[in-house]
């Protein structure tokens, strides 16, 4: 079980490394007291407390190499970090060599010189602990930004939200901040405020104002995901296209600047629903699942996210095929298997639960009349329906007059007439009504 | 804080590779041990009790899939079927659909090198001392609202062209059969990854319980030129029941379904129950999946018993239907008697029929061979589609119609005016798809003046499969699946929905 005790001593390193701290601090302290009258008797207790603190930061050292390899660290902080650490565990232990007998008998330091290299190797500490809070924290725990940093209510309106502030620049440190962060910089550039994008990476600015074509950052998000020079790199997520039109609008509308509110800019019309959207704003019309393969499809608004999966269930029991056509939202295609013996009655509630869900709907050849069918009419997101073989009179048309997503009824081999399908097509606006077999007259073959 | 080290530059991170990321693998484990020599020989002694045992990390695998299959669908579906009429051998877009009119003037000049570009030919007409281009023989005419071009060999088609979207710019990366085919059907020219009704089946499941979701036609009167396997309508990696089924003609279409001579079947159902009780025992203990794809498909066959002879009965079907669809659709087992068999199978919703009709394969002898082969398909494909449109199942079945590759302009072997042949043309040829999703009475693409080269709208195969999955409500980059460590899609890495012909 030795790999377990090393984690486990590894993990004791916050712990440990507070030792030397303590004793190297008191050990400044002892020496710079020395210079008093009061406590120049202290400056006797030096070589021993620099002696404690170099044993101390050579534990921690070691402590601190086992947790490191545990650990998924900063490769850069860590470096850093650990040279820090090993360089003060070792001008720790040559301080305390300086004040032994054996080497002063060769060279004797003055006490002017030992005490700035004392306070040096404070300042040291100082370096090697602020790494290692970087490593644990984060490398922005503890900067001069904190200070000034005033966090942005979420803006409550497009109206009044800032294009840069409220959007723009969340999303470009969500999406880019991993790698173009103080900190970080991959190519020189970080994406932190604007002033940094206007300053831009090795390749210039990442932004020209009014210019989208011209900026670095935006060619660079749009071109061909299998360029090398694509970004985001290394196949992390890419902006959604969404994102890609706003950051384009800003650049050429909103001259790429800060403090400019959307709704003082103009030509705004276009870009306010898909910041909506991109807020999580915009009243009923939830944020837009982003369509990967960038197809347009025309889905009814009126169709419900989601559906109760029990009534689903209970749907199936009874013996229907229900089809889920999507997940948001939650389109239903559901079939009667022909000839089940079902009486409409068995099934009618459990349809018009989900009513509104379903949008493809088979009953065809289960024996059912116009009057059994006429609780369709609560099933108002219908886009296709197939009554085909059912005893169906004229009546079924005054049944469907409440679905206006109706395109397609099948209503073959019925006993309907051409009153029935003139009544679909003509007033209800249905597209296609088929009435082959029936009393109705075809086209020609 | 970033988890992208340089030395962990071959580890992928996006999520699903977290759990196997997180698994030790040998290289982390020795640099942890490399501490202390006794370390590392106690680690590797008691490696594998201490990382043998990690079902955790083992049920990983399952979440990753999932997650996939939860994901489904993806779009709202246009098509709820697929009819895939697969003509093999590669048909000639020449005599059928991509009229070359051009051509006859031209008639015996050698194909002249701007046009051929030095690209490959087969080794077949590879070594001829000249490519002398061959018009078509066959008369053009225009047909329906939208005058479309279609050769006098398919009369019947020409009539239903109006509900047809042609797509003349298809194009593949094989030149010979087995590769092309095999890169239509699975995306990839070597043998071993799923059909693409096995990975609709995969994705999207059975609408009908009795009967497999992706079913297969070979008709018994195409010439059998070039051979099919069934590994065309295999699996691949995926689990076995999305395997395509074929259905023959005769007295035992699903082979080995049929009770033996001297058994009722009577208590078949009880005996099944105690099979399956057995097999669930033996994989309590193996957890194979293999197990659990052999009990429901012994399901499967108990319930298809009843199912499939209801389905190949043909009894029912008016005469009105066999003139309708053709003479050979008396005669089961013909191309003509498939196609009513799979409009009998996409009423009953099974999801995917593929019908094959072998001998498109017409190096010499062209005229009359191709002849034949329309004689044989035209009437009964162009009924499948009229039927089909009148029993309103046009609005949700997808029609596909095409072959692995096109033929060339030129001829291969001696030119005559009443004969010549074609060779193998993987750089453009024309399919057609009908129905749910697609643009009726479109063409779409173009190719060059010798039907050698596309100039307008490039369809790949990859894009074909796309598109076709796209209309399934399926996003072919998001079903996945992973085998041997990758994970595979139908159109690896390829693929790009063809907008222009979605309705």
């Amino acid at each position: 079980m030795l790999l377990n005790i090393f984690t486990f001593a590894g993990r004791l390193h916050p712990l440990i490394v507070h030792l030397p701290i303590g004793f190297l601090l008191l050990a400044v302290l002892f020496d710079l007291l020395g210079y008093t009258k009061k406590y120049a008797h202290l400056r006797s207790a030096v070589p021993l407390t620099l002696l404690a603190g170099f044993v101390m930061a050579v534990l921690a050292c070691v402590f601190g190499y086992m947790l490191s390899l545990s650990g998924d660290y900063d490769r850069t902080t860590l470096s850093h970090h650990k040279l820090a650490g090993i360089g003060l565990a070792l001008i720790a232990g040559l301080l305390f060599l300086l004040t032994t007998r054996r080497f002063k008998a060769v060279y004797t330091v003055t006490p002017t010189l030992f005490s700035t290299l004392l306070v040096g190797l404070f300042g040291l500490m100082g370096y090697a602990g602020h790494q290692g809070g970087n490593l644990t924290h984060g490398s922005d725990y503890l900067t001069m930004a904190v200070l000034t940093y005033r966090e942005r209510p979420k803006p409550t309106s497009v109206e009044q939200a800032m294009i840069y502030e409220d959007v723009v620049q969340p999303m470009l440190v969500k999406k880019c901040g991993q790698c173009h962060q103080p900190g970080k910089l991959k190519g020189n550039l970080s994406v932190q405020n604007l002033k940094s994008l206007l300053k831009g990476g090795k390749n210039g600015p990442a932004v020209v104002a009014g210019k989208p074509d011209e900026s670095e950052l935006y060619k660079r998000i749009t071109m061909d995901p299998a360029h090398e020079k694509f970004m985001p790199a290394d196949g992390k997520p890419p902006l959604a296209k969404k994102e890609v039109e706003i950051i384009h609008w800003w650049i050429e509308k909103a001259m790429a600047a800060e403090g400019a509110p959307i709704a003082a800019l103009k030509d705004n019309a276009a870009i306010k629903p898909k910041v909506a959207a991109w807020l999580g704003l915009g009243g009923a019309t939830a944020p837009e699942e982003e369509n990967e393969a960038g197809i347009e499809q025309h889905i009814n608004p009126d169709i419900p996210a989601a559906v109760d999966p029990g009534l689903v269930e209970n749907l199936r029991r009874k013996g229907l095929m229900v089809r889920i056509m999507l997940q948001h939202p939650a389109m239903l295609d559901v079939t009667l298997p022909a000839g089940s013996g079902k009486s409409i009655g068995d099934i009618k509630d459990d349809l018009a639960k989900v009513g509104k869900n379903i949008i493809w709907l088979n009953l065809s050849d289960n024996n059912f009349s116009d009057t059994d069918l006429a609780f369709l009419g609560q099933l108002t997101n219908l886009e296709k329906l197939r009554l085909e073989k059912n005893p169906i009179a004229d009546g079924i048309s005054d049944h469907l007059a409440a679905l206006k997503h109706l395109e397609a009824v099948n209503l073959n081999e019925t006993r309907i007439s051409a009153v029935c399908v003139n009544k679909l097509e003509k007033t209800q606006g249905v597209k296609r009504v088929y009435s082959w077999k029936t009393a109705a007259p075809q086209a020609a073959d | 804080m970033s988890h992208h080290h340089d030395d962990d530059i071959f580890k992928l991170h996006t999520p699903d590779f977290d759990q196997l990321n997180k698994k030790l693998d040998r290289r982390t484990f020795l640099t942890k041990t490399t501490l202390g020599l006794g370390a590392l020989a106690m680690g590797s002694l008691l490696g594998k009790e201490l990382f043998g045992s990690t079902p955790k990390a083992a049920a990983g695998a399952g979440g990753l899939e999932a997650d996939i299959l939860k994901a489904l669908p993806h779009f709202a579906p246009k098509a709820k079927r697929v009819v895939y009429l697969f003509m093999s051998g590669g048909p000639s877009q020449f005599e059928t659909f991509d009229y070359k009119p051009g051509l006859e003037k031209l008639m015996g000049q050698n194909l002249p090198a701007s046009v051929r570009q030095g690209q490959r030919l087969t080794g077949m007409s590879a070594n001829q001392s000249a490519l002398p281009i061959a018009p078509s023989i066959f008369k053009f005419n225009q047909h329906g609202e939208t005058r479309t071009w279609v050769s006098e060999l398919l009369p019947h088609t020409a009539a239903v062209v109006d509900d047809l979207c042609i797509v003349k710019s298809l194009y593949s990366e094989a030149i010979n059969h087995d590769p092309a085919i095999t890169f239509f059907q699975t995306g990839n020219q070597l043998p071993g990854r799923p059909s693409i009704g096995s990975w609709v089946s995969y994705g999207l499941g059975s609408d009908n319980n009795n009967l497999p979701t992706f079913i297969v036609l070979v008709s018994k009167n195409g010439q059998k030129d070039q051979p099919l396997y069934a590994r065309l309508w295999g699996n691949g990696f995926l689990p076995s029941k999305h395997q395509g089924v074929q259905f023959r003609a005769g007295k035992d279409p699903v082979l080995y379904l049929n009770d033996p001579d001297g058994y009722d079947g009577k208590d078949r159902k009880e005996m099944l129950e105690y099979l399956t009780k057995l097999n669930q025992l033996q994989n309590s203990a193996y957890g194979d999946p293999e197990v659990e794809a052999r009990i429901s498909q012994y399901e499967m066959a108990y319930r298809m018993q009843t199912a499939v002879p209801e389905v190949m009965d043909m009894k029912d079907e008016p005469d009105e239907i066999f003139e309708m669809y053709g003479p050979d659709s008396r005669d089961p087992g013909t191309y003509a008697a498939n196609c009513i068999l799979a409009r009998k199978l996409l009423e009953k919703d099974v999801k995917f029929v593929q019908l094959y009709h072998q001998g498109w394969d017409q190096h010499g002898n062209l005229p009359t061979a191709i002849t034949t082969q329309c004689k044989a398909t035209d009437q009964a494909t162009a009924a499948l589609i009229k039927d089909l449109k009148r029993r309103g199942l046009l609005e949700d079945t997808l029609v596909v119609w095409g072959g692995e590759f096109g033929r060339t302009v030129y001829s291969q072997g001696k030119l005559t005016a009443t004969d010549y042949g074609r060779d193998h043309h993987p750089r453009c040829f024309t399919m057609w798809m009908a129905g749910a999703g697609v643009k009726a009475g479109l063409s779409y693409g173009e190719t060059d003046d010798f039907s050698y080269n596309i100039v307008k709208d490039p369809v790949h195969v990859h894009d074909f499969q796309a598109t076709l999955l796209y209309l399934m409500g399926i996003d072919h980059e998001r079903l996945t699946y992973k085998f041997q460590g990758r994970r595979f899609r139908l159109t690896d890495v390829e693929g790009k929905i063809v907008k222009g012909i979605l309705s």
